[in-house]
């Protein structure tokens, strides 16, 4: 209780990092939510990924052109946010094209662009030594070192992009569950998965510069998977995941934070334990409630052969 | 929807071939639609009948040729699409409410469309499930939710593809009968289907996708015991 109330105190050394974590921990199940929805979940893998290379290229042409000043500088903050979104924009825009044209397997094109972007970001870091440093600490999700500036980024982009998937979920939603229903309607269904693609997009490339790919991805899929297992509707699916992905950021902070351990790798530690945890509770009850029914059937079938037939 | 039914075309092909991808499944497909009429769209397995309603209702582009709907009217009748029940990811965490009201498409206050979704699942015998997860419902259930979805559109003609197929006899014939009450009210019906019983029992007229020629005709004369015969003999070849 006494850690908590020191991290949530507006003087806390590491305000910043508490409020970006909840921020990304709160946003992005909801994205992830409609990724798990149409069945893309590997492309909440691959585009941190991809955002990843992006900021690996822009940290490398920085050293490369000479501007490198041994720090985190604004400069340096802002090629990564704009190598960040202008990688995960122009993979989104692409996959999205080539799923319209259905070409190729869609699990074969995001793989092969996961396993590409991978490789390019190594080749780029073994030539570029100093750029690896900060690279590093982004997929590390060391958080603790976040700016105001990269906080506000974050939950303008955060606000805007949930915003947005909620305020059209109806289209978002049709055109993600009955494709041929929105054709019908005369929906613009293009428009609707290019705006979908965007939003993702823009949160994903957003959220690796503020806390990594590791975080992001843990945050889009984990929550999303733990509230399908006990959602009643559309609605609570959202909202809880939402809610799980707060707690566990603010959770995972605090023992980071006691422990002296990297933020995003104990938040998705913490994420998978409470999957794990949840998936066998609910396994357990599904299997009690089982047995007792059987129980029961078995009682009063024999309740009925002692009675003997009316 | 009563009195809209008379001598009309409501709906044209001319020259259609439908396919994917530039490939045509089906090709050259001419007929005419009267308003009011029932329907059944009768093939072999692959003749392509689901690609030609899916062209009709414009999820896919025609090939070659064009589909057009009621000349008389000002603007293009709207259509109510009842897919294949299979087609659903059970992911989706809708109630079978929520999924009629999908099919609302004319813009309208909030208890308005409320109002008719209620209205629709009440014609469909689909009210007392409709608090229930689609995706949990037994295959008669989803049909008459769908079917809901459909008139929830308030449309002029009902494209079904494959109502009655894998739902055990009892829930056909509910669906038999809740096609043929909206046929009485005027609906306009063109319905895919498999089971000849089915198609001879409600359609007025069958168009026979039959070995690269297309027959339309009433049903009572195209679906003589030999010609049904043939098709079934098609259709388990």
């Amino acid at each position: 209780m006494e850690l908590l109330r020191e991290i949530l105190d507006p003087e806390f050394l590491f305000r910043n990092a508490v409020d970006t974590s909840v921020l990304v921990g709160l946003a992005a199940p909801v994205v992830g939510a409609f990724l798990v929805l149409r069945r893309m979940i590997f492309l909440g893998v691959a585009l941190p990924q991809i955002s990843s290379t992006g900021i690996a290229l822009a940290l490398s042409l920085h050293v490369w052109y000479g501007h490198y000043d041994g720090g985190h500088g604004a400069e340096e903050r802002v090629l990564a946010f704009i190598g960040s979104i202008g990688f995960a924009l122009v993979a989104v825009c692409v996959l999205a094209f080539l799923d319209r044209h259905r070409r190729g397997s869609p699990e074969g094109r995001i793989g092969t662009a996961y396993v590409v972007s991978i490789a390019i970001s190594i080749l780029l870091l073994a030539k570029c030594p100093q750029a690896e440093r900060g690279w590093l600490d982004l997929f590390k999700g060391q958080i603790f070192a976040i700016k105001t500036s990269d906080l506000v980024a974050t939950a303008v982009t955060m606000l805007l992009v949930v915003g947005a998937l909620l305020a059209f979920r109806n289209p978002l939603l049709l055109v993600s569950f009955d494709r041929d229903l929105a054709l019908v309607l005369k929906r613009n269904v293009l428009f609707w998965d290019v705006l979908l693609y965007l939003l993702v997009g823009l949160a994903i490339s957003v959220a690796v510069i503020s806390v990594g790919p590791l975080m992001t991805f843990g945050f889009m899929l984990v929550p999303p998977l733990i509230a399908h297992l006990f959602a009643a509707n559309m609605r609570q699916f959202i909202l809880i995941a939402s809610a799980i992905g707060g707690v566990i950021a603010l959770a995972g902070f605090c023992v980071a934070y006691k422990y002296d351990l990297p933020g995003g790798p104990t938040d998705v530690a913490l994420l998978g334990a409470l999957y794990a945890l949840v998936f066998t509770g609910k396994k357990m009850a599904t299997m009690t409630r089982r047995w007792r029914m059987a129980k029961d059937a078995a009682e009063t079938a024999d309740a009925t052969a002692v009675k003997g037939p009316l | 929807m009563s009195g809209r039914r008379n001598d009309g075309v409501l709906l044209e092909l001319d020259g259609v071939s439908a396919g994917y991808e530039g490939r045509a499944i089906v090709s050259n497909v001419s007929l005419r639609l009267r308003h009011g009429v029932f329907a059944g769209l009768l093939g072999a397995n692959g003749s392509g009948k689901t690609t030609l309603l899916k062209t009709i209702a414009g999820i896919l582009p025609p090939v070659t040729g064009r589909v057009s709907f009621c000349k008389s009217h000002a603007h293009p009748p709207l259509l109510g699409y009842v897919p294949q029940r299979e087609a659903f990811d059970p992911i989706f965490l809708f109630s079978a409410r929520e999924v009629v009201a999908m099919g609302r498409q004319r813009r309208s206050s909030r208890g308005e469309s409320a109002r008719v979704v209620e209205n629709c699942l009440q014609r469909c015998g689909a009210a007392d499930f409709a608090g229930r997860r689609f995706s949990e419902l037994s295959g008669g259930q989803k049909q008459r939710v769908l079917i809901a979805r459909a008139l929830a559109a308030e449309p002029d003609v009902l494209l079904l593809d494959e109502p009655t197929a894998g739902i055990d006899a009892a829930a056909s014939e509910g669906i038999g009968h809740l096609l043929r009450e909206l046929h009485g009210q005027g609906m306009t019906i063109l319905m895919v289907n498999h089971e000849l019983d089915v198609v001879r029992r409600l359609a007025d007229e069958v168009i026979w996708l039959r070995r690269g020629e297309i027959l339309h005709g009433p049903a009572a004369e195209l679906l003589t015991t030999e010609r049904a015969a043939e098709l079934l003999e098609l259709r388990l070849g």
